[in-house]
């Protein structure tokens, strides 16, 4: 597998906990979040942060709704349920355990940060 | 940056052509709410957005860097008609995520033709069911020199054939017809199931 296979793979898994957690402190509207997750890496299309929003609102982990009068143009913002911090809880909870396993496993691999 | 008629056009566009692919799979009241948001999304780029060094050129790269609209409308489905079908299994849900997987592999391609045919022999069978007792002599087992040749109905009765059959063709057919949807669809939904795990896991688009 090409290496950017790989990092497709692992910013695809990544993507849904990302949006949660940037939503996470206050309500937000699309690129807002597309904002806070830029310097992160995980954003090649900001197209496909929409339907994840979209996705996670009908699965009652957010709430949407239209605001028309905040900016120049009506804005749809979303927040975080009391539903989606339990799961946040949990995927955040199972990210540090997982990547404290990876981090383990490079030490003891000895790798580092060879090239 | 405030747009040109030029520039308008050009959104617009690409608004026009993202409605048109999203209203392709995705329910009304979705569509409108999606293009309204993607709306809002230019809007917002291109009030902050400098004409630099042109403004087609900085309206192109926002447009870019959101997608093609066909790009985008093919994200939404993949988030959401395959979660409805996984997990609500409506038939007409399950069928538009079997017509999109089918486009993305060969091998998802004929497994979702095999799973069309079994719902479409399904349905053939339950037709057989429901049109014996109005056309009992054109509708069963189709007899050449006595070797049965076809089952189902023709209209009208080819010449050199007769059919067989009596009434219990009804109750095999429904059973038969019935049996055959179920596990089309069972197998599609799990199927489809399976393809929105690998996607939750990043393995397709």
């Amino acid at each position: 597998m090409a290496l950017e296979t790989w990092q497709e793979q692992l910013r695809r898994g990544t993507l849904e906990l990302a949006v949660l957690l940037a939503i996470a402190p206050g309500r937000r509207y699309g690129l807002e979040i597309i904002r806070r997750l830029e310097f992160t890496d995980l954003v090649l299309s900001e197209g496909v942060i929409y339907p994840i929003l979209a996705r996670l609102s009908r699965d009652g982990l957010l709430r949407a709704e239209w605001v028309s009068d905040e900016g120049p143009h009506p804005r749809k913002y979303y927040a975080v349920t009391a539903r989606g911090r339990q799961r946040l809880a949990q995927m955040s909870r199972e990210f540090r355990t997982f990547t404290r396993t990876i981090d383990r496993l490079i030490d003891e691999a000895a790798i580092g940060d060879q090239p | 940056m405030i747009l040109s008629d030029t520039g308008e056009s050009r959104v617009r566009g690409y608004l026009h052509i993202f409605e048109r692919a999203m209203r392709a799979a995705q329910p009304r009241a979705l569509t409108e709410d999606a293009v309204r948001e993607v709306e809002s999304h230019i809007r917002e780029r291109v009030a902050e957005a400098q004409p630099m060094p042109n403004e087609r050129e900085a309206l192109e790269r926002i447009l870019d860097q959101l997608g093609t609209p066909g790009r985008v409308a093919r994200a939404y489905s993949l988030e959401l008609m395959m979660d409805e079908a996984a997990i609500g299994g409506r038939v007409v849900a399950v069928l538009r995520s079997l017509f999109h997987a089918a486009g993305t592999g060969t091998l998802a391609f004929f497994t979702a033709l095999l799973l069309f045919t079994g719902y479409a022999s399904g349905i053939a069978l339950l037709s057989i069911a429901a049109l014996k007792p109005i056309f009992p002599g054109n509708v069963g087992i189709w007899m050449r020199d006595g070797i049965p040749r076809a089952f189902g109905g023709q209209f009208p009765a080819p010449a050199g054939m007769e059919v067989a059959g009596g009434y219990w063709i009804i109750p095999f057919a429904l059973a038969a017809g019935l049996a055959l949807l179920v596990v089309s669809h069972r197998a599609a939904r799990r199927w489809i199931g399976s393809l929105r795990a690998k996607r939750v896991a990043g393995r397709t688009e």
